[in-house]
C-alpha cells in the first residue's frame, strides 16, 4: 500500500543582480526566466506606449506572446510609427490622437520602434515566451519569488548592451528553499545612451 | 493669441479615412534684434563689409519674420513651404526660402529612401540643424554657411539611400544623396565679387538677389536663373555613429556655362566645391563643429574667363545647460583672384560667441559678438579705402514662435 505525500514543489527565491562593467547597478535591464520543465504560458496584456515629446513613453515594454499593444499619439505633431523587425513589422500611417486598433504581437523576439518623421524616437517591444520576466530596478536587482524547483535558463537585454546576448545567459538551479542569487556582471562598457532631443537637435518638420 | 492658435489648429485638422486624422503643422515666427555695429556698408547695400548689419543699421533691426508649413498629401508625401522677411533694404526681402514635395516612404529592412522635388538647400551645413535652416548656436552663420544661405539652392531633384543600421543593433547609419538641378547658375556670383559675409540671411526664391540697386561694386542680379540649360549636380554621403558623430561630405557642380549671360545681363558663374564636415556631440551637452570648403567659380568669355578658387572654413565649440547654450566659433575664409588687379581677392578670419536662452518652447533670448578681420583688394581698387577692416558686431536678438507642435 503506497502513501502518497504531496511535497510541495514551491522552494526559493531567484534574485537577479545586473552590473554593468564599472560594477555600477544596471538599471533597466530585460530580464526572462524560462525552465521547459515548468512551462506554464503566461496570459497576454494589453500594454500601451505613447508619444510623448517626441519619444516612446516607455521605450522599452516586456509583453508576453499574443498580448496587444496600442500607441496612442499624445503629441501634437503627427507621428508615423514602424517597425521592420522580423519579430512584427507593421505601419501606422500619419496619426495623432488614438485612431488605430491595438497592434498584436504573436511571436517572441524584439520589435525596434522607429517614427518615419522624427529619427530620434526610438522604442523598443520586448515579446517573450518565458513564464517569468521583468527589468532590473535602480538598484539593478529583479527577482521572483516561490519558483518551483527545477533549472531556470536566465536571459538579460538591452538596447545598449555590447556584450554578446549569449555570453551573459545561464542555467540557475532551484533546488531547495535558499534563495539564489545570480550576478550579470557586464564584460563591456553599455553604448552611450541616446541624447535627449532638445531645440538643438530637433528634426525636421 | 490663443484664438488664432485654435483657429489654424482647428482649420489645419483633415479626416482622411475613417478614424485617421492628421494636421498640417505651422510655425509663425518673430526674430528682432537690438543690433551695435560698427561695420562698414554691407553686402546687403552693395557694399563690401562682412557683417549682415553695418553702421547704418543699428539699434531696432528685423531679424527675421517666418511662415512655416508642412502639409502632408497621403502618408508618405508632404509639401513642405518656408517663407521669410528678412527686412534687408532692397534685396527683395520677402519671399520662399524653401519650397518642395517630399517622398519618405518607410524603411524596409533597414533602407530607407527620400525623395525631394522643388527648391530646398543642399545638404552642406552641420550647424543649420534648427527649424527654417537656422543655427542652434549662434545668430550669424559661420562664412561658409552663410555663402550656403546667400548663393545655394537645389532647385530640382534629390534623392537619398540611408542604411538605418542603428535600427538593426549596430552602431552606425550611412546615407548617399545626389541631386540634378538647374536655375542656380549665377551662384558664385557673390562670393567672387562681394566676398565673404557673416549673417544669416537666406536668398528668397524665386527672384531674389544679394546687393543694392546703387552698388558701384556689386552687380545686381538674381541668383536663380536658368542660364544656359546645363543641369547642375552633387553627390554627397553621410555616416553618422549612434547619435554622437556625424561626417557629411558633399561634391557641387553647377556646371554652368562661364560665358553664358541673358539679357537681362544675369551672367553665370561655373561653381564648383567639395566640403566636407563632422560634428560630435557629447552626453554632458558639448557639440563640436568643423566644417570645411574648397572651391572655384570662374566667369567670362570662353578665351579669357577668369577664375576664383575660393575656400571657408569653421570650428565651433558649444555646451548646453539645460535650456541655455554658450558657443565659440572661429572662421577662416579666403578668394584668390588670377585677375592682375587681384580683383575680388580676399582673406578673412572671425570670431564669434553667442548666449542663447530658450526660455520655452514660445521665447528664444540670445546675445552674439562677433568680430570680422578681412582683407579685400576691391576696396582699395573699388572704394578708394584702405583694404584692411576690422569689423566688430553685437545683437540682441528676441525672437517668438508659435506652432502646432508647441
Amino acid at each position: 500500500m503506497g502513501l502518497c505525500i504531496a511535497v510541495p514543489a514551491v522552494a526559493g527565491t531567484l534574485s537577479v543582480q545586473a552590473n554593468l562593467a564599472s560594477h555600477e547597478p544596471f538599471a533597466g535591464a530585460v530580464i526572462t526566466v524560462s525552465s521547459a520543465a515548468t512551462h506554464a504560458p503566461v496570459a497576454p496584456v494589453s500594454a500601451i506606449v505613447d508619444q510623448i515629446n517626441l519619444a516612446f513613453v516607455p521605450n522599452i515594454i516586456v509583453v508576453p506572446v499574443g498580448s496587444t499593444v496600442e500607441f496612442p499619439n499624445t503629441d501634437s505633431v503627427s507621428h508615423q510609427i514602424y517597425s521592420f523587425s522580423p519579430t512584427k513589422r507593421f505601419q501606422l500611417p500619419l496619426y495623432h490622437g488614438k485612431p488605430y486598433p491595438p497592434v498584436h504581437f504573436d511571436a517572441a523576439g524584439i520589435v525596434t520602434l522607429g517614427c518615419n518623421i522624427h529619427d530620434r524616437m526610438v522604442g523598443y517591444i520586448v515579446v517573450t515566451d518565458a513564464t517569468y520576466f521583468g527589468r532590473t530596478d535602480a538598484h539593478g536587482a529583479w527577482s521572483v519569488p516561490s519558483l518551483p524547483r527545477g533549472i531556470y535558463h536566465v536571459s538579460i537585454w538591452h538596447p545598449l548592451l555590447r556584450d554578446p546576448v549569449v555570453s551573459l545567459d545561464r542555467d540557475v538551479t532551484i533546488s531547495g528553499d535558499q534563495p539564489v542569487t545570480t550576478t550579470v556582471q557586464l564584460a563591456q562598457a553599455l553604448k552611450p545612451a541616446p541624447l535627449q532631443a532638445t531645440a538643438r537637435s530637433r528634426d525636421q518638420y | 493669441m490663443n484664438a488664432l492658435r485654435a483657429l489654424l489648429v482647428s482649420s489645419a485638422l483633415c479626416t482622411v479615412a475613417p478614424g485617421i486624422v492628421w494636421s498640417t503643422d505651422w510655425e509663425l515666427s518673430a526674430d528682432m534684434r537690438l543690433v551695435s555695429s560698427d561695420g562698414q556698408p554691407s553686402l546687403f547695400d552693395g557694399g563690401l563689409g562682412a557683417l549682415r548689419y553695418d553702421s547704418e543699421h543699428e539699434g531696432v533691426q528685423v531679424g527675421r519674420l517666418r511662415a512655416a508649413l508642412t502639409e502632408p498629401l497621403g502618408d508618405v508625401w508632404a509639401v513642405k513651404v518656408d517663407a521669410s522677411y528678412f527686412g534687408q533694404d532692397d534685396a527683395h526681402p520677402l519671399g520662399v526660402t524653401e519650397a518642395y514635395l517630399e517622398y519618405r516612404p518607410y524603411p524596409v529592412n533597414g533602407w530607407r529612401t527620400r525623395v525631394r522635388i522643388g527648391a530646398f538647400f543642399p545638404p552642406v551645413s552641420l550647424e543649420d540643424t534648427a527649424s527654417g535652416w537656422t543655427s542652434p548656436y549662434t545668430l550669424s552663420n559661420s562664412a561658409l554657411n552663410s555663402w550656403v544661405g546667400e548663393e545655394l539652392r537645389t532647385i530640382g531633384v534629390e534623392g537619398q539611400l540611408e542604411w538605418l543600421g542603428t535600427r538593426l543593433g549596430h552602431d552606425f547609419d550611412l546615407g548617399v544623396n545626389g541631386a540634378v538641378f538647374g536655375w542656380n547658375e549665377p551662384a558664385g556670383t557673390v562670393v567672387a565679387t562681394g566676398g565673404f559675409s557673416l549673417n544669416d540671411f537666406q536668398t528668397p526664391l524665386p527672384n531674389g538677389y544679394v546687393g543694392g540697386h546703387s552698388s558701384a561694386v556689386f552687380p545686381e542680379q538674381s541668383i536663380f536663373h536658368e542660364l544656359d540649360g546645363h543641369a547642375g549636380f552633387y553627390v554627397g554621403a553621410q555616416a553618422r555613429y549612434l547619435d554622437r558623430v556625424t561626417l557629411i561630405a558633399l561634391h557641387y557642380d553647377n556646371r554652368a556655362n562661364p560665358a553664358a549671360e541673358d539679357i537681362a545681363l544675369n551672367e553665370a558663374w561655373h561653381t564648383q566645391f567639395n566640403s566636407a564636415g563632422v560634428r560630435v556631440d557629447t552626453d554632458g551637452g558639448w557639440t563640436a563643429i568643423i566644417q570645411w570648403l574648397s572651391g572655384t567659380t570662374s566667369n567670362g568669355p570662353p578665351d579669357d574667363f577668369y577664375p576664383w578658387p575660393f575656400h571657408a572654413r569653421f570650428a565651433l565649440i558649444s555646451r548646453q545647460w539645460g535650456r541655455q547654450s554658450l558657443s565659440a566659433r572661429y572662421d577662416v575664409f579666403g578668394i584668390t583672384s588670377t585677375d592682375e588687379d587681384d580683383f575680388g581677392a580676399e582673406q578673412g578670419h572671425a570670431w564669434t560667441v553667442a548666449y542663447i536662452f530658450n526660455q520655452g518652447p514660445h521665447w528664444r533670448f540670445a546675445l552674439e559678438w562677433l568680430h570680422v578681420t578681412s582683407e579685400a583688394a576691391d576696396r582699395a581698387t573699388l572704394l578708394d579705402a584702405p583694404t584692411l577692416a576690422r569689423e566688430n558686431q553685437t545683437q540682441f536678438s528676441i525672437r517668438y514662435t508659435i506652432g502646432s507642435g508647441m
